[in-house]
């Protein structure tokens, strides 16, 4: 895995419905929904940031292990 | 002199009826090499079964397809049964085949189920050593020949789901020599460089060109391979070793693609989705503890002490007014008595009596004076008449006799 211990966007997915799921319940306080609500928004934030939206071009890799361009 | 002449029809069925007398012909087994191979719509199949020299016709009607057990194609190598019959409308014969069955003691097919068998006794195939593949991949590795419609097939499909996926090429050798160990040194290579998942396959052809995909190396090292592997052998009829071992098998390569490739504007979506799901979550709770905070101010409110007061305000108001109709109307109550009382009064006022020539007398200390016994000579009197008085001294005091005696 190329993240180690960073959260894969599945994970976050999964964290961000666990915090939907308590702010849509009935006995969440004010403060904790607007704590989750933050919370939320910023693991939507790394989610962005984690689809990051460049173009690739197919790399070639040989058994070394050396990238190289796709000629 | 002439022979005689037949029909063709004669000759045909004449032919026909030499075969059908043939002990050896009536059941055969024929050993060589598919070619022409034609699946028809109604379930024959119809094909040539050929050696080096030389090729015979053969068909499987759709009644007797339970007796072929694999997908039979251009190549194989088959021992066909059955019969030989003439075909009396062509003038031809041919081979009608009841069964069909892969060829030869040492041959791939046997060497591919006695792998099978064997890893499949490992546990090497068992569901708990599956690993999931991950949802949104990121980084997607790649084993195939780099020039094959597999490599395109991945990358076309690739890049409309997600154009913003890494895809890296291990430029392998899929058949012949050495290929077995070109796959396997490309999955090694990719699980150490590190990728999301991986595909290892190539396009469709015989059982000879997939055969590397067959090889215990190869599917040792999927097995052993710490990334998700998808495996993507040729069509979807054929099943290779490394279909088995792999944690994904996927029917071709276009749609391993699919498999591992998430679809980006989708992906979007589910965020955007999330996104205002959170926004209109916060946004509720906050409308709702308004509306609770307003509700609160109003019972507040209700019971604030000014709201008290005003209330006992009220109660003062109420009762001075209540007290006001009352007393207005004793005083109106009172009047009408005292009207009447007047009128009374009127009938017996002094004053009156007075005007009609009384006089009423007292004395020094402004007593009235009733009786002559309380008045002695030389005391002074006041004589109140109705348009004065007269202040007089008494010169003399007579008492009556007692039948005089008035109060």
């Amino acid at each position: 895995m190329t993240e180690g211990k960073e959260a894969t966007l599945e994970e976050l997915f999964a964290e961000i419905d666990g915090i939907l799921e308590r702010m849509e319940g009935k006995d969440i306080s004010l403060e904790d929904s607007f704590l989750l609500y933050e919370e939320g928004m910023k693991k939507l934030r790394l989610c962005n940031a984690k689809i990051d939206r460049v173009e690739k071009k197919m790399l070639v890799i040989n058994a070394q292990g050396t990238l190289d361009e796709m000629t | 002199m002439k022979p005689q002449a037949y029909s063709v029809s004669q000759i045909n069925a004449y032919v026909k009826a030499m075969f059908a007398q043939d002990f050896m012909l009536k059941r055969v087994c024929v050993k060589g090499e598919v070619s022409n191979c034609k699946y028809h719509s109604s379930g024959h199949i119809y094909f040539t079964v050929k050696d080096e020299k030389a090729a015979i016709a053969a068909v499987m009607f759709a009644g007797s397809r339970g007796g072929l057990s694999f997908p039979m194609r251009e190549g194989d190598k088959v021992l066909v049964s059955g019969s030989i019959e003439v075909y009396e409308r062509d003038g031809r014969y041919q081979l009608y085949a009841k069964e069909i069955e892969k060829d030869g003691e040492g041959s791939l097919y046997l060497k591919y189920e006695a792998l099978k068998r064997a890893l499949l006794e490992m546990g090497m195939f068992a569901e708990e050593y599956k690993k999931p593949i991950p949802g949104y991949i990121q980084t997607l590795g790649v084993v195939t020949a780099p020039t094959g419609a597999a490599v395109q097939d991945i990358r076309t499909i690739a890049k409309r789901r997600n154009p913003y996926v890494q895809l890296i090429l291990y430029p392998a050798q899929v058949q012949g020599e050495g290929a077995a160990e070109s796959i396997v040194n490309g999955i090694r290579a990719l699980d150490a460089h590190g990728v999301d998942a991986i595909i290892v396959g190539r396009g469709g052809g015989s059982i000879e060109d997939l055969w590397a995909f067959n090889e215990e190396i190869v599917a040792r090292a999927v097995f052993e391979c710490e990334t998700p592997v998808i495996s993507a052998v040729g069509h979807e009829t054929d099943t290779t070793i490394v279909d088995f071992v792999a944690d994904l098998r996927a029917p071709t390569p276009s749609a391993a693609a699919e498999l591992a490739v998430c679809d980006v504007s989708e992906l979007l979506d589910e965020l955007n989705l999330r996104l205002l799901r959170l926004r209109q979550s916060a946004a509720w709770k906050k409308e709702a503890a308004r509306s609770h905070l307003e509700q609160l101010a109003k019972l507040l409110a209700l019971h604030a002490p000014f709201h008290r007061l005003n209330e006992k305000r009220q109660r003062i108001v109420d009762a001075q007014e209540r007290l006001t109709v009352q007393m207005e109307r004793k005083i109106a109550d009172g009047r009408y008595r005292i009207g009447l009382l007047a009128g009374r009064l009127d009938g017996v006022s002094p004053a009156k009596k007075l005007s009609q020539g009384f006089v009423f007398v007292t004395d020094a200390k402004q007593e009235r004076v009733g009786s002559v016994s309380n008045v002695q000579e030389g005391d002074l009197l006041r004589l109140h008449l109705k348009d004065g008085v007269i202040d007089a001294a008494v010169q003399g005091v007579t008492v009556y006799a007692e039948e005089g005696q008035k109060g």
